[in-house]
């Protein structure tokens, strides 16, 4: 049960009977007695709440951001009308902050036998499964003064999808690939080039691409053409352990991977390659494999909804060996993960030889830019043992970066908001490259 | 963010066998989960009952007659009855005695000054006063001050202490336990166990009685009666009569009745402090209304935040504290050396250009700048206190700028 304002306006109106008429104990007794006899009335004239019937409908994805709607249907079977005030309960990161309050409450008018619908918006903070919490109703007197209040288990879940921040700069990325692909043949070729077809010579064309037995057989010269390869495989590999966690401006390292990944994975589907996805810490996280073109990016943005940083260290002889299941063939294996010097050094480099002997593979790691912002400092002595602390970090990744370089691996550091579109240029230079 | 929308009439009624998705607990529900605490607490308020019956145990305050504690004073009350004396205790000071008699006034500052009045109207043959303020000696013992002169406290501390005067009951007892409060003997008082300025124990003839003023009661007290001439004291002074009155004081009365404020109470008018009350019952059941919650409030297990370059900054933290001049240089050096490099055109090699190399195409570069001063900045010794190290810095932006900028 709860009580209304009105309750402590009409006990305080009450003061005015007893101090100008009745000024006595007997005054207050009765006085207080005659308000509680009628928020008793009340409680029991009120539509009852046990017995209301609840039901859910309404998104379940929705992309991180971006605001969902999930509808409440509450039936009221009872023969009395429901005046009530309802609160759909979620969890705060769930709500756009600070609206909580306003969103999550509704005024609900139902008459008896019939039943109504609430819309509750709301606009997901955090990547992951959203699980309603509870259903609670306060179910109004006739008077107003007191109501009847009891709460209901209605669950529903809303996913939020990683936002994908970085698909505007799909656009662009897909016209270079046409002018790569088939549309538009290369006349380089490399590994993972096929022939395309033969034409005629023309002023500027490399001399070297001329087929002389073709230009034997016809009257003017002819060169050969070629285009990239489609159908190459392509394996994600993202490292969710402790260098993952760290935060970047205001998210973690990993929303930025996932977000590179999300941006290379759209790309290579559309450029006709095949993409799987593994993340890996101390255990297998989650991997998918053996999607179709177009049902690989929802199935990778679901796979990675949930995903979360873990707090230890990434056991790399067990990724690695992972990866090399998930390729069995020759592959770009794109290793999202830390530079940092410890890692890389005592738990990738030993087993890089494994990668690298039959794949391709490209190392993208997020630079802090808080970096760059401490390096520049100068004029303190606070100032400048900072710059030389943030240079130290920026040589020892680049050490180590020239390290991994010379295993013949691709390594990318870019800040979060460049690393996507990077890899994505990483990956079209590649294939032009014929190196997939 | 809320809008209700009427969904089109009759729609079936819920399933019949729809599982109850209601968390409100039953009343048998409520009644299995609270039994067991229902039955500690009559447990507990069963035993605290027995126990609060069981043992009447009445603490009274110090100098009490009725008191066996160490610091009562049924002892002498009990010495001078055997003694054949009456005793009777009183709450009320001001009666007139019946026949000659003692009144001991344990807290005469209790009194106000009405009651006083009333006590020295009230002829008693002796009036005992236990350390009494200057408001109860003008009106009780006229003549007796507290001792203030010499600047020094009217007070001195408890201790055996030889009579040297010539009241008979101080004679015979000897030495006794005296101290606090002292007091001026006036012109006709009879000052006893002398301290450094003044009397403990003071005894001035007021009509056809006496008042005795006592510094301290402690030579009263049930523990201290066994020693020195504390017992006989005390029988000489308070046995004197043929009857013995024992005022006890009412700790809880005010201070003095002209001396109390007025406060807001005074000026409402009597009857409309019902209102008032009505007014609280008012604000308990707004109390009720706020404090009600809309459901619980809802949990949620956040990711840890970590920095990722809280590493760095704690080694420059680091680099302070340890005054790590020479390091943080090497590092501004080899940082402002890779940048150059590839401006100069010289090529790196594991990750560092050829000092040589360097310096002759900085020089090249900056023909006005003296080829020692670029290699000095470049690759000199490291910096011996903190402003060459913050001039390094700054010495090398600057170069990297001429370099960019010739």
């Amino acid at each position: 049960m709860a009580l209304t304002g009105r309750t402590a306006l009409l006990a305080a109106l009450g003061a005015l009977v007893v101090g100008l008429l009745l000024p006595s104990a007997a005054g207050i007794w009765l006085v207080t007695g005659a308000v509680l006899l009628a928020v008793v009335a009340d409680l029991v004239l009120a539509a009852p709440v046990r017995s209301l019937r609840f039901g859910r409908g309404g998104d379940t994805t929705v992309r991180l951001g971006e605001p969902a709607t999930v509808e409440l249907t509450v039936t009221n079977p009872s023969g009395r009308p429901l005046r009530a005030l309802v609160r759909d309960a979620w969890a705060p990161s769930a709500w756009r902050p600070g609206t909580a309050e306003a969103a999550s409450r509704h005024t609900l008018t139902v008459p008896g036998g019939e039943r109504r619908r609430a819309v509750t918006v709301l606009t997901p903070t955090r990547r992951g499964d959203h699980r309603s919490h509870r259903v609670t109703v306060r179910s109004l007197g006739p008077l107003g003064l007191a109501a009847r209040q009891g709460s209901h288990l209605v669950p529903w879940t809303v996913r939020a999808l990683p936002p994908f921040a970085s698909r505007k700069h799909l656009p662009s990325r897909l016209a270079r690939l046409r002018e790569l692909d088939g549309r538009t043949s290369v006349l380089t070729r490399g590994q993972g080039t096929e022939f395309d077809s033969l034409r005629e010579y023309l002023p500027g064309d490399d001399v070297r691409s001329i087929d002389w037995r073709a230009s034997a057989r016809r009257t003017t010269v002819a060169v050969r053409t070629w285009r990239p390869e489609r159908d190459r495989h392509i394996l994600v590999v993202l490292d969710t352990g402790r260098t993952s966690a760290g935060r970047v401006g205001d998210a973690p390292r990993l929303d930025a991977s996932l977000d590179a990944a999300l941006l290379l994975t759209a790309l290579a589907t559309r450029a006709g390659d095949r993409v799987d996805l593994l993340a890996h810490d101390a255990r297998k996280r989650t991997a998918v494999a053996g999607c179709s073109a177009h049902e690989v990016l929802p199935a990778f943005t679901d796979a990675m909804a949930d995903l979360e940083p873990a707090l230890h260290e990434t056991d790399m002889r067990s990724l690695v060996s992972t990866a090399l299941k998930m390729a069995p063939h020759r592959s770009l294996i794109v290793l999202l993960t830390g530079l940092d010097a410890a890692p890389v050094e005592d738990g990738l480099r030993p087993l890089l030889p494994l990668l690298t002997k039959r794949h391709e593979v490209v190392l993208a790691s997020v630079a802090d830019p808080r970096l760059d912002a401490l390096a520049a400092g100068r004029g303190t002595l606070e100032a400048v043992y900072g710059a030389a602390a943030a240079e130290q970090t920026r040589a020892d990744r680049r050490a180590t970066a020239d390290r991994l370089t010379r295993h013949g691996v691709t390594v990318l550091d870019a800040p979060p908001a460049q690393i996507a579109p990077a890899l994505a240029d990483t990956y079209l230079a590649l294939k032009a490259a014929g190196r997939l | 963010m809320t809008s209700t929308v009427p969904v089109p009439p009759p729609v079936a009624e819920a399933p019949a066998g729809a599982a109850p998705t209601s968390l409100t607990p039953t009343g048998r529900g409520l009644w299995r989960r609270a039994r067991w605490y229902l039955a500690f607490l009559a447990a507990v308020l069963i035993g605290a009952t027995a126990v609060a019956a069981l043992g009447q145990d009445h603490s009274y305050p110090p100098l009490d007659p009725r008191s066996y504690d160490r610091d009562g004073a049924h002892a002498v009350v009990a010495l001078l009855e055997r003694q054949g004396l009456k005793s009777e205790f009183t709450t009320d000071p001001t009666r007139s005695p019946a026949a000659p008699d003692t009144l001991v006034l344990p807290e005469p500052d209790l009194l106000s000054p009405a009651q006083l009045r009333a006590v020295a109207a009230a002829r008693h043959r002796r009036l005992v006063l236990i350390a009494p303020g200057p408001a109860a000696l003008t009106a009780l013992a006229p003549g007796i001050r507290l001792s203030e002169d010499d600047g020094g406290l009217p007070y001195a501390s408890v201790r055996s202490t030889p009579a040297d005067c010539s009241l008979p009951e101080a004679v015979r007892a000897g030495s006794a336990h005296l101290g606090g409060t002292l007091y001026t003997s006036g012109s006709r008082g009879d000052g006893c166990y002398p301290r450094s300025h003044g009397y403990p124990l003071v005894r001035i003839p007021v009509g056809d009685g006496d008042v005795i003023v006592l510094g301290s009661g402690t030579f009263l007290r049930n523990e201290q009666l066994t020693q020195d001439g504390d017992a006989s004291l005390a029988l000489g002074l308070l046995g004197s009569q043929p009857r013995l009155t024992w005022h006890l004081p009412d700790y809880s009365a005010p201070l003095a009745e002209n001396a109390r404020p007025r406060t807001f109470t005074d000026f409402i008018p009597s009857d409309w402090h019902w209102a008032g009350y009505q007014l609280a019952v008012a604000a308990v059941l707004a109390a009720l209304w706020r404090g009600r919650r809309l459901g619980p409030v809802v949990a949620e297990d956040l990711p840890v935040v970590v920095r990722a370059s809280e590493t760095t900054e704690g080694r420059a933290r680091l680099y302070r504290r340890a005054k790590a001049r020479g390091r943080a240089a090497e590092a501004l050096r080899r940082a402002a050396a890779h940048r150059l490099a590839p401006a100069l055109g010289v090529p790196l090699r594991s990750g560092a250009p050829d000092p040589d190399a360097l310096c002759a195409a900085a020089a090249d570069r900056l023909p006005d700048q003296p080829a020692g001063d670029v290699r000095a900045l470049l690759y000199g010794p490291p910096p011996t206190d903190d402003a060459a190290l913050l001039r390094l810095a700054d010495d090398l932006d600057a170069l990297e700028r001429q370099v960019r900028n010739p």
